[in-house]
This record gives C-alpha cells, sequence and structure tokens, in this order.
C-alpha cells in the first residue's frame, strides 16, 4: 500500500488543510470582496467627480487602475493569508506534526507555495474580471470610458491584476517562513508596504523617484498600466520590469524562508 | 528498531543530548526514562528528523528518517497532543496527515472510530481536552499502520480509566510485533509498562536493562538480625561492608549479598536469627540513577 507518495500528495494535503481553517477561507472571501467593493466605490466617487476635473487630470485617468483600486486593500489580505499559512503552524506547533509526515521541507513548501498560488490566482482573476466589469459598467457613457478588452493592454492589465494579487501571498509566506510568527510576519508586511512609503517621502526628492518604483504597491501600479505612468507623474518601471522585480522579491522571501528552515530546528 | 547512534545535541552552550547511544527492539515496550529535562523529547525530535543532530544519527530499521518515503507508514509518534491547528477539525487534520503519505482516506475514519473520537470528528480540535487531544495524537500515530511507535509522555492528562487503556494498547502494539518506545519520568508508570527500560540523564546514556535486571544490580540492601549484633556487626565492618543503619531489630546492610553476609557470621560464630534481602524498587533505583544528574541540573540553575 506504501506506493511512494510525492509532491502531489503533500499539495492535497496542504489543500485539505487551506480549505479547513477558517482564517484561510474568510481571508480569501475577504480579497474577493475588498478587490471588488472597494473597486466599486472609488469607480463611483471619481464617476462623480468627472464633471469637476481639469483637462490635464482627466487626460491621465486610467479607468483600469481606477477600477483595480481595490487591490490596494486587497494586497493586505493576501499577505496576512500567505504569512499565516506557514506561522500559524509554528504559533500552534502543528509544525512538528506536519514535518513528521513530510520531512522534506522543500517538498513542505512547494506544496504550501502552489496550493497559495493556484487558490490567489483564481480568486484574483475572478476579483480582477469582476472589478473590471464593474468599473466599464460604472463608467459607461462617460468620457472616461473604459477601453474593451481587446483593446490595447487591457486584458493584459487585468490579468496581472489577479497575478499581482497571488505574487503578493507568495511574498507574504516568505516573510512567514523567515520570522516564523504571526505578528512578525504581518506587521512586518504591513510596514513594507504603508511604513516604508512614508520614509521614502522624507528622502530628497531626487532621491524619492529612484525609490518610489520599487516598492510592491508601485510595481503593482506598474503592472496594471495601460498607459506607461502613473496619475502622479511618478516614473515607474515598464509592465514586464515591474512583473519580473516582483517575482524576484516573492524569490528572494522564499529562497530566504526554505534556507532557513532547512537549517532550524522545528 | 530504532538505533540511536553517538547521538548529540547542542543547543547554543547547553548539550541536551550527550553522546547517546542505544537500541530499542521490536516486540517489546521500551520505557525511555530520566527526569524532566533530561533530554527524553529532544532525543525523540532528533529520532524523527525534527532536529538536526549536532553529531551521530538516529536510525528507523537501518534507515534516516529523512530517507522515509512515506514516513506515517514506518514511525507513527505523539510527540506533543497539542500540536494541532486549534481551528482545525478532527477528521481534517487526520485526513490532510493520511493524504499526504497516500494513506487511504478509509484509515482516517478506522483511527477515529479506535481512539473513540468519531463522535466530535467534526469539531474544532482546539476545543478538545487534554485527554481527547491526547487520543487525536495517538489516532495520528496510527493512521499508517506503522511497525515503530514513538510516545512521549503519553499519560500525562489522561484519567485512570485511560491510562488502563493505554497500557493495554501499548502491550498490543508490542504483541504485535512492533518496536514501542514510551517515555515516561515516571518511574512507577514504566515499571508496570515497559519490559525494557531506557534510562538517561542529563542527556547522557545512563543504563538499560529488563525491569529485573535493573533492579537486581541496584544496591539493594540486606537486613539481618542475630544473637550478637554488636559482635557481627564488627565483623561486618572489618569486612569493609557498608550498615546503612543499626538498632535492636538488626542491622541493614548494603552491598553485599545476603549470603556473603551470613558466611560472614558463621566465619564469626554469629548464629543468624533473619536474613531478609530488600530489593530496591524500580522507582529507587531510578533515585539512586539519576540523583546526580537531577542534583547537577539544580545546581546549575542556581548559579545561574
Amino acid at each position: 500500500m506504501t506506493r511512494s507518495p510525492g509532491l502531489f500528495a503533500v499539495v492535497r494535503s496542504e489543500w485539505i488543510k487551506y480549505r479547513s481553517v477558517r482564517s484561510t477561507v474568510i481571508g480569501t472571501l475577504i480579497m474577493l470582496i475588498l478587490t471588488i467593493g472597494i473597486g466599486l466605490l472609488i469607480g463611483l466617487a471619481v464617476k462623480g467627480h468627472l464633471s469637476t476635473m481639469t483637462p490635464v487630470e482627466r487626460a491621465t485617468l486610467d479607468p483600469i487602475q481606477v477600477a483595480m483600486g481595490g487591490i490596494l486593500f486587497a494586497q493586505f489580505a493576501v499577505g496576512v493569508i500567505g504569512a499565516l499559512l506557514i506561522t500559524s503552524e509554528y504559533s500552534s506547533t502543528s509544525i512538528r506534526t506536519t514535518l513528521a509526515a513530510v520531512p522534506n521541507r522543500l517538498r513542505l513548501i512547494a506544496a504550501k507555495a502552489i496550493v497559495l498560488s493556484v487558490v490567489l490566482f483564481v480568486v484574483g482573476e475572478i476579483a480582477s474580471f469582476i472589478a473590471y466589469f464593474d468599473g466599464a459598467a460604472i463608467f459607461h457613457g462617460t468620457i472616461a470610458a473604459m477601453p474593451s478588452l481587446s483593446q490595447g493592454k487591457t486584458l493584459q492589465a487585468v490579468l496581472l491584476s489577479g497575478l499581482y494579487l497571488m505574487l503578493m501571498g507568495l511574498f507574504g509566506l516568505g516573510l512567514g517562513l523567515v520570522l516564523r510568527q504571526s505578528a512578525g510576519a504581518i506587521s512586518t508586511y504591513t510596514s513594507l508596504l504603508l511604513i516604508l512609503p512614508i520614509l521614502v517621502f522624507l528622502l530628497p526628492s531626487s532621491w524619492q523617484s529612484h525609490i518610489t518604483k520599487f516598492e510592491p504597491s508601485v510595481l503593482g501600479q506598474a503592472m496594471r498600466s495601460t498607459t506607461g505612468a502613473l496619475r502622479s507623474g511618478t516614473p515607474v518601471f515598464g509592465t514586464w520590469s515591474a512583473t519580473g522585480i516582483l517575482f524576484a522579491y516573492c524569490a528572494a522571501a522564499l529562497g530566504a524562508g526554505i534556507i532557513l528552515m532547512q537549517r532550524r530546528d522545528a | 528498531m530504532i538505533s540511536v547512534e553517538h547521538l548529540t545535541k547542542r543547543f547554543n552552550d547547553t548539550t541536551a543530548v550527550d553522546d547517546l547511544s542505544f537500541e530499542v527492539k521490536p516486540g517489546l515496550i521500551t520505557g525511555f526514562l530520566g527526569p524532566n529535562g533530561s533530554g527524553k523529547s529532544t532525543t525523540m525530535r532528533l529520532i524523527l528528523g525534527l532536529d538536526q543532530p549536532t553529531k551521530g544519527r538516529a536510525l528507523i530499521n537501518g534507515k534516516s528518517y529523512h530517507s522515509l518515503s512515506a514516513p506515517l507508514c514506518e514511525v507513527g509518534a505523539l510527540l506533543d497532543a497539542k500540536a494541532v491547528h486549534p481551528g482545525r477539525s478532527a477528521r481534517n487534520h487526520l485526513l490532510a496527515l493520511a493524504v499526504s503519505n497516500g494513506i487511504p482516506t478509509s484509515r482516517v475514519d478506522e483511527v477515529l472510530d479506535f481512539v473513540g473520537l468519531a463522535s466530535v470528528a467534526k469539531k474544532r480540535a482546539g476545543n478538545f481536552s487534554l485527554g481527547m487531544s491526547q487520543r487525536l495524537g495517538i489516532a495520528g500515530a496510527l493512521l499508517g499502520d506503522p511497525p515503530v511507535l514513538l510516545f512521549d509522555e503519553p499519560v500525562n492528562g489522561l484519567d485512570p480509566e485511560g491510562i488502563r487503556w493505554i497500557r493495554e494498547f501499548f502491550r498490543t502494539l508490542a504483541d504485535e510485533g512492533r518496536t514501542v518506545l514510551v517515555s515516561s519520568h515516571l518511574m512507577s508508570e514504566m515499571a508496570v509498562t515497559a519490559d525494557q527500560i531506557v534510562v538517561i540523564g542529563r542527556g547522557k546514556f545512563i543504563t538499560a536493562g529488563s525491569v529485573d535486571e535493573l533492579t537486581k544490580n541496584a544496591s539493594g540492601t540486606v537486613i539481618v538480625r542475630s544473637a550478637d549484633n554488636t559482635k557481627l556487626n564488627k565483623a561486618l565492618l572489618s569486612a569493609n561492608a557498608s550498615i546503612s543503619e543499626i538498632n535492636d531489630e538488626g542491622i541493614r546492610v548494603s552491598g553485599m549479598s545476603a549470603a556473603e553476609i551470613g558466611d560472614l557470621a558463621f566465619a564469626a560464630g554469629v548464629a543468624v536469627h533473619e536474613l531478609t534481602p530488600e530489593r530496591a524498587s524500580l522507582e529507587e533505583v531510578f533515585m539512586e540513577l539519576t540523583h546526580d544528574s537531577v542534583e547537577y541540573a539544580q545546581a546549575a540553575k542556581e548559579v545561574k
């Protein structure tokens, strides 16, 4: 009966774990609701302001960025989900039970990362497309009409919005692996997204433009940008550079986490 | 079969396990005994590959834990009953474990039934009592029907009924030819549960053997009563025996067998009225064996 179970068995096991705990299930729903709900609210707010906007504001208005505004909130949910996926194992000491069943730590992390990626990508894409269609409905018939999916980089921007949520979840998982405790990992994650931009703001403005574009949420905006620039005029990376840099962040966090986990006692 | 070979684990400046070697044989219940903090749990974590040894190794049927492809089918372990995500139901907890090792899901319900948790299988494990958690841990250990089983302080938190149940359960496992290692700091528990005992103190191997062997080799005492205790006392002292007690009732001698004392009395021309060997209880043996390590630990704590 002992056919050697491989990565797929561990992925199935991690999927059972993912869906059998309230925190991850609720977290995933919150991410969905924030992406759609906040996008809707921002869209309606912007629509109400269209008539009072300056010509410059109107010219640089990117309706896709507006529709995807909820992602700025949802990115906190995915980071928390990712971090909790591993830190909850340490806080409950169930990591010992888990590692006794799956002694290959690399395989365990790979399985967790795969489950997290698939769930966040699928739910992230669903959320992004709903947010896009909501935005399209809101701006229908206005001067800021939403480009159709077949126009320009629209489809790419929507798809990359879902991918951004997935990558930020993986980044949270990496932080969780390194820090091994929920409070530490979640506060580090939120600090990187919220406090870091404030600190950068205090730097000389000539530095700011060089640093800001590396911030995760700015990379996310660059990924969904169809115009190649942000409304604020902040220089950003091109779509694929931004995607690549965010991938590199995830790889670095996960890589550090895997190396540390191989070395540390459970 | 578990082979522990020169296993050593250092944490910064403390040595939790110190060049420990012993074997745990199949078909027997082996008690793993030591005072609290003597390194029993660390040794078990090392056997399960949870901690990396500083030196030495632990093998399960000749293989390292990391090389087992479906470890739950080879080793079942209950280290910490609370090592379960509190928000997950008992059934889902076991289901995730089973699936990760390719164990059929029907086995989950079997083990839940066996430990008597079937009725609460859908309840969150975080709300379980310690006794229920122990049973969930046992269910997890049995999932893969493994030939080797490890239990760390399994009777903690069990009621007398549960303790009796678990003793019979260990016996059944051993009778089925499985290797069973049970740790405890309670000598009295091991005396009634285990066939073989491995004693450690301060991370070091102290002794191993059957319960009988351990009590036999320990310095038991002999009570001797004679017609002339004064004369016998003198004879004993000149033979370098150690007298631990002397009163009207008789003399308590340690470090000498009853036969030796009888011979000595005969040679001294003292009539012996009573010669009673007093076997040390396993508890006393344990106290004697681990006395140094406990005392040392206490002193070390005070210095810090």
